[in-house]
């Protein structure tokens, strides 16, 4: 794997998430945006890493890359020893189902379908027996504390319950990593605390990896480590690497 | 076309001008005022072109389905028109004789000395509303062109006055329109025109060789002239009186004369009702005019006819005023020139009969019908009126047919446009909220949405009207292939008229204006935080209730009051501010009046609103209906609407009720609408008949088609709708075996089914449609299965023949024996008959008015060997039609009569409109008594009694193809004429193995001298029905445009759809859907709708045509429930498949954005 330029003490099988010289153009027609400029990341199996910077920085971005959400322009993202870009869609979608769990700031639920049903649609999608997947969401539910809601249309939950739902929903399928995009952005303090400490216990307790973008101090703080980003370059790895590192060593 | 629905097509224009007018009217004020709301509204139209080009399709589909059906009235008007004006051109009356005698014969117009006709021309040669009048010898005989072999059995031969040709188009030569003149014709030479040459293949110079009965007589061809006017419309020779007079030898007489009125071939028909009353004043016997003054004049008699004319349900217009002026003329003494024409006028006599009805008058009645039948010497023919005015109703007929046809269409197109601004609506309402929240009043969205929505509508219903010639064009195309083969000289002359064009867009303006209006007032209701934040909207909130209707009354009554007290403050000033404020409140006066009328409508329609969603106004109105329905009208429409409402009202009234129990709002709504859904479904499905012993017999039509299929398909889709999750249940139960089909499932029906409104207005579009097309096709296809019995249309003869009445054959089995080139072995039996007409009446029943009647004379070997069926056969008369047809034999006074001047108590197949009727028995019925009826001669007045034994079944007059009327015997009538009855058809029966066509042909060669014609009958029933199918095709076609709308409904909320869940498609995707998975979730999704929507057709289409079908059974007993499952699949298969496509490039636009731009999506 030297080939691709990895540190040599890096060892390869413990990464869940690596990422080199990831390059990101929207091109909207009349603006070019230089969303990401060569990042390189690496995470860690079961790691919890916060992605922190100011608004616009590519934070959002980054995530959805490395995902598997958006293509890339170049560079390289590994998930799980698997280049995910060379598969087909297809596959990659497959992938998603069995082994990613998404969780999004506008909790993102399907507003046709109940609490359950929500929970219960990554596993129907990968294939899980119904009565199967309908057990394992009520479990989750459980988990999350909505038992009591399993049958209620988003509507008719609040912000914070709306967000347990969707934690359940990418949880499910125990995925290996759980990504986050501003899981607690619209949520008051004491709700998004809550949500904090379920997602932290959730890792605890399963060694999933989550990689959460956000703006909040407290998720940050949660995390075992932050990225910060800013202008589409990763300033700070948390590990001493990043713009902001070399600019350092460099002074 | 002059009228539509019976009401003037001027008046329609200048109503649905003003209101189109008004409304433009009121929206360019609204504009003017608002300007800011109309940029809002206009700037959406360009920001979406695909969308846009959607809705004006969608919007323009109504329009173009009543275009079409006035291009298709237009063109059948205009094309009647043109060939009646092409075939008589200056000629606008004609007259024949009333009197006959034994020198006349059977077909001709009955011959008069010149004499009468030069004392006619004396007196109205001052008469300058006549500018031609010209007498003429006219008869009919077989022809031939050795030259060709060609023969025409029906040659007429008319000899014209050279000296008397004024006021009429001269004869022109068809090649070179050269006028030419009968002077110039040598001693044996004549001309032909253009349609005699046809049938002849005849070129000038050929020898014609016509058949007289004392033998043949040869004419040189001078030249062929042009069809029409005094050259006439069929096959004609054409030649100087005198020489006509002498080879029919009928010197110094003649029996046609034809009047040409001032003005030309167009205009001359205006003046038409008044030449004929001179020309019948003149003609009138003035002794009998005596004799009916003194039997109409008599007291009880006028109390009658001013009783008559009194009642303007039965008479007005015209009608009444001849009426009043014959009341008056009556009271007067002796007998003027006025009481003539009105008795004389077959209009005002028909009236009179109509006053005389009721037995204290029958003795009059009979004396009085026998007399106006004796008024005149001869009868003035108004034909030209005549025929354009059947041109018109034809055009009327027509158009309000494929209105009726197309209003499925047409009630589908409302609901898309609806749709179609409901969708919009939801797309911008976040912006809408916006905007209200900045300040916008209501009013002000529904402006916004009516000044897109009329840049719509002016620009759809023009494309619309233009569209709708196209398909106009496409009907009358596809017709003119139809008819090509039933009436080859007659195709239909594309043509529309601009009043048609103005009617047809405004119409589709006002249509579409008014579901623009209703819908937008429907989306500014809009909850303002649910809105901006794109929640569910709350439900309607329940009426504010009487008090608050009230409270917002009271200050709009005030308000007049109140400015015009403060106005009168005002003035007490006497400086420039008070006079100022006085002038702002007097103006604030008159608005508040202006607006008082408004605010009572609000009040009203507050007041209303309210026990109107409770349940029991719709209950009482209902009711209402129901009683007057059953009592009154005796009517179906208002009795089934009745007790539609009358459930609608229950169901609400349960609703109202179950609000104050703690059921949850959806499980009281399911209850309370599926209460309603299923008893209408189940009302409207009921039998026909089902509930008759409840209501007595109630009248039906048409409509009724258009508002079962309505109001049956609205219930079925209330009930589904609103159970919509037990469905959706049965479907995840049965997919969860089949994996990834699973959530795909879920979401493809989870997502209609949350969508109520929208889901249930498509689900109604593709039911309607579907259930139409259902019906036509089973009704179709079970009228086929009628055709298909041929014997009980033919009675079993194979070859119908019709010979030239002055060349008839003595013995036709004789004849047929003699004949070298036939065979007498070839034929199993043959009889003749000849049909004519006759006046008849009933005898011992109220009415007593002589009707125009048909008569088929038979010869014994005709009765002999029928096996034409009889549906009824009265006590004594046996019981097979064999055995009355024997009966017949035996007793010349004995007929039976054809099905249509039999009632049949369901009302199917009874022609309602005048004609002879008989009365005391149905066509249902089992059996009848005899009834005797009265037979008249027309010309001689000859009154014979036959006495009635049998009804033949319906079927065999269906193609009129031998003729209509009474079957009898023909000694009698032989001694009711004053002269010989020949026969004029023969039947055929040919003996087994016998070909036919060839038999036919043979027939025709052999009996060539007595211009046989024959027919074989089998092939003209294909022909006709293959046409009737062929029709059948073009109609459902038709109605098929509707199907377009419901694709298209389809297709606008596949649209919508993708737009509207981008980003749930991003997070389907992020969880792990494939491309594939969306694009077969949105497919699903609406296969769910559409197959739902074309069950719901099928099945209430098949069961209503099953109970249409039994209920025509009662009359037909031959037509049997037919499901034309091919034709029915075809549809089915359609439907579904362009659905698919409609929903499939969306579907697949939305599968390949990028999750991660999905989500971005907001």
């Amino acid at each position: 794997m030297s080939g691709v330029g990895w540190k040599e003490e890096t060892v390869l099988s413990d990464l869940i998430i690596a990422a080199r010289n990831v390059e990101k153009t929207y091109d909207t027609g009349k603006v070019q945006v230089h969303a990401l400029k060569g990042v390189d990341l690496l995470v860690p199996r079961g790691e919890m890493v916060a992605i922190m910077g100011p608004s616009g920085c590519g934070k959002t971005t980054l995530l959805n890359c490395l995902s598997g959400l958006d293509e890339i322009d170049s560079g390289e993202v590994l998930i799980e020893n698997t280049v995910l870009h060379d598969l087909p869609d297809d596959d990659r979608s497959d992938y998603r189902a069995k082994r990613m769990g998404f969780v999004f700031q506008l909790y993102n639920l399907l507003p046709v379908l109940s609490s359950v049903e929500n929970v219960e649609m990554p596993l129907l999608v990968a294939g899980v027996k119904p009565a199967q997947a309908r057990k394992a969401s009520m479990e989750m539910l459980d988990v999350v504390g909505l038992v009591d809601r399993a049958h209620h249309l988003p509507t008719e939950l609040s912000g914070g319950q709306r967000q347990r739902v969707t934690i359940a929903r990418a949880l499910v399928s125990e995925p290996a990593i759980v990504w986050a995009d501003e899981p607690t952005g619209d949520l008051d303090s004491e709700t998004a605390q809550e949500i904090i400490d379920l997602m932290t216990s959730l890792n605890k307790a399963n060694g999933q990896t989550f990689v959460i973008v956000t703006h909040s101090r407290e998720v940050g703080e949660s995390a075992h480590r932050i990225v910060l980003m800013r202008d589409g370059q990763i300033e700070d790895d948390g590990l001493g690497n990043g713009t902001g590192n070399q600019a350092a060593r460099a002074s | 076309m002059e009228e539509l629905f019976g009401i003037s097509m001027n008046s329609i224009m200048v109503a649905l001008s003003a209101i189109f007018l008004a409304g433009m009217a009121a929206v360019v004020v609204m504009g003017w005022r608002n300007r800011v709301m109309v940029k809002l509204g206009l700037r959406n139209i360009p920001r979406r072109r695909a969308q846009t080009v959607l809705i004006i399709v969608g919007v323009m589909l109504s329009t173009v389905i009543i275009a079409a059906a006035f291009g298709t009235g237009d063109t059948i008007s205009f094309s009647i028109r043109k060939a009646t004006i092409d075939s008589l051109r200056n000629i606008d009356e004609i007259m024949l004789s009333t009197r006959v005698d034994a020198s006349d014969s059977f077909g001709s117009p009955a011959y008069v000395p010149m004499g009468r006709f030069a004392a006619l021309e004396a007196d109205l040669s001052g008469l300058d509303i006549i500018d031609g009048m010209t007498p003429q010898v006219a008869e009919t005989v077989p022809a031939q062109n050795p030259r060709t072999s060609l023969s025409e059995g029906q040659m007429r031969v008319v000899g014209l006055d050279t000296s008397r040709l004024a006021g009429f188009k001269p004869l022109a030569l068809a090649s070179s329109s050269q006028e030419v003149s009968l002077l110039d014709l040598a001693s044996n030479e004549v001309f032909i025109n253009e349609k005699a040459a046809k049938e002849l293949e005849a070129v000038a110079q050929d020898e014609v060789r016509v058949v007289l009965e004392e033998g043949p007589q040869f004419f040189t061809v001078r030249g062929i002239v042009e069809d029409g006017g005094l050259a006439g419309r069929d096959p004609t020779i054409i030649m100087p009186m005198e020489r006509a007079q002498a080879l029919f030898d009928r010197p110094g007489e003649l029996n046609v004369i034809v009047v040409s009125n001032k003005g030309d071939e167009r205009s001359g028909a205006d003046l038409s009702k008044e030449v004929a009353r001179e020309l019948r004043i003149f003609f009138a016997d003035r002794e009998v005019v005596g004799q009916l003054k003194v039997l109409l004049a008599q007291d009880s008699v006028l109390a009658q006819l001013q009783e008559l004319e009194k009642d303007k349900d039965r008479i007005d217009g015209d009608a009444r005023d001849d009426l009043g002026a014959l009341i008056g003329q009556l009271q007067r003494t002796g007998t003027s020139d006025e009481l003539i024409a009105l008795l004389s006028d077959p209009e005002v006599s028909g009236n009179v009969l109509d006053a005389l009805g009721g037995e204290e008058f029958s003795d009059i009645e009979v004396e009085a019908s026998t007399l106006f039948d004796d008024i005149g010497e001869f009868s003035v023919l108004e034909i030209k009126r005549f025929l354009l005015g059947q041109a018109d109703e034809a055009g009327s007929f027509v158009t309000s047919f494929f209105i009726i046809m197309g209003m499925f269409s047409i009630m589908v197109g409302i609901l898309l446009i609806f749709l179609i601004f409901v969708m919009l609506a939801a797309s911008r309402r976040s912006e809408m909220g916006m905007a209200r929240a900045i300040g916008a009043k209501r009013s002000h969205l529904v402006q916004m949405f009516v000044f897109e929505g009329t840049a719509y509508a002016v620009v759809s219903a023009a494309v619309g009207v233009a569209v709708g010639l196209l398909v106009s064009s496409l009907i009358i195309f596809i017709a003119n292939r139809i008819f090509e083969s039933v009436a080859e000289d007659f195709s239909f002359v594309r043509h529309f008229e601009l009043r048609s064009a103005i009617v047809a867009y405004c119409l589709g303006m006002v249509i579409t204006f008014a579901t623009i209006a209703f819908s937008a007032f429907r989306v500014s209701r809009l909850n303002i935080v649910a809105a901006v934040r794109g929640l569910p909207s709350p439900s309607t909130a329940t009426s504010r209730g009487w008090r608050y209707a009230v409270q917002t009354f009271l200050p709009r009554v005030k308000n007049p009051f109140r400015f015009g007290w403060r106005m009168l403050l005002g003035l007490r000033h006497f400086n420039l501010v008070g006079q100022a404020g006085a002038l702002a409140n007097l103006l604030r006066t008159f608005r508040s009046i202006l607006a008082l009328p408004f605010a009572v409508l609000a009040l009203l329609a507050r007041l209303v609103l309210l026990p109107l969603k409770q349940g029991w106004l719709v209950l009482i109105a209902g009711v209402f209906l129901i009683v007057m329905g059953v009592g009154r009208w005796e009517h179906t429409a208002p009795f089934s609407i009745g007790v539609s409402l009358a459930v609608i009202g229950l169901g609400l009234i349960l609703q109202t009720l179950l609000r104050r129990t703690s059921l949850r709002e959806d499980r009281r709504d399911r209850i309370a609408f599926s209460f309603m859904g299923v008893f209408l479904l189940v009302f409207w499905l009921l039998p026909f008949d089902a509930l008759e012993s409840l209501t007595g017999e109630l009248d039906s039509n048409i409509e009724m088609f258009f508002i079962s299929g309505i109001s049956m398909v609205g219930a079925a889709v209330w009930t589904v709708i609103y159970n919509a999750d037990l469905i959706l249940r049965a479907l995840t139960l049965a997919t969860s075996r089949f994996g990834k089909l699973r959530p795909v499932m879920v979401t493809a029906v989870a997502y209609p089914m949350s969508a109520k409104f929208r889901t249930g207005l498509t689900l109604a579009m593709f039911g309607l449609v579907i259930f139409t097309l259902i019906v036509m096709s089973v009704l179709t296809g079970s009228f086929g299965t009628a055709i298909a019995d041929e014997d009980t249309v033919t009675g079993e003869w194979d070859i119908d023949a019709s010979i030239n009445f002055n060349t008839p054959i003595e013995d036709i089995e004789e004849a047929v024996a003699a004949n070298p080139g036939l065979a007498i072995g070839d034929f199993q039996a043959m009889g003749g008959f000849t049909g004519f007409g006759v006046d008849a009446r009933q005898v011992g029943v109220e009415e007593q008015r002589w009707e125009g009647y048909g008569v088929r004379a038979a010869d014994d070997a005709f009765l002999a060997s029928t096996k034409h069926k009889l549906k009824l056969i009265a006590d004594g008369y046996g019981e097979t039609s064999r055995e009355a047809f024997d009966w017949l034999r035996s007793d010349p006074t004995l007929v039976v009569v054809d099905a249509f001047v039999v009632p049949s108590r369901s009302g199917g197949g009874f022609d309602e409109e005048g004609g002879f009727k008989l009365e005391g028995f149905y066509y249902d019925d089992e059996t009848f008594k005899a009834v005797d009826i009265e037979i008249r001669e027309p010309r001689t007045g000859e009154i014979r009694t036959f006495t009635v034994i049998g009804v033949l079944d319906q079927l065999t007059d269906a193609f009129g193809e031998i003729g209509g009327g009474m079957i009898g015997s023909k000694t009698v009538l032989d001694e009711a004429l004053p002269f010989a009855l020949p026969i004029t058809t023969y039947r055929f029966r040919v003996a087994e193995g016998v070909d036919v066509a060839q038999a036919a042909k043979t027939l025709e060669a052999s009996f060539q001298e007595n211009g046989m014609e024959t027919t074989v009958l089998t092939e003209l029933l294909q022909e006709q029905a293959d046409a009737q199918r062929a029709f059948n095709r073009l109609l459902t076609g038709f109605m098929g445009l509707g199907l377009m709308v419901g694709i298209a409904s389809l297709g606008v909320i596949s649209l919508r759809a993708v737009v509207e869940r981008r980003q749930q498609i991003g997070v389907l995707r992020a969880i792990g859907y494939r491309k594939r998975m969306v694009q077969l979730s949105f497919l699903l999704e609406s296969s769910f709708v559409a197959l739902l929507g074309i069950g719901i057709g099928v099945g209430l289409g098949t069961i209503l045509s099953y109970n249409l079908v039994t209920d025509i059974q009662k009359d037909v007993a031959s037509i049997r429930f037919t499901v034309p499952w091919l034709q029915i699949g075809i549809i089915i298969a359609i439907a579904y498949v362009f659905s698919l496509v409609t929903t499939f490039l969306p579907a697949r636009q939305a599968s390949e954005i990028y999750p991660a731009e999905a989500l971005r999506y907001e």
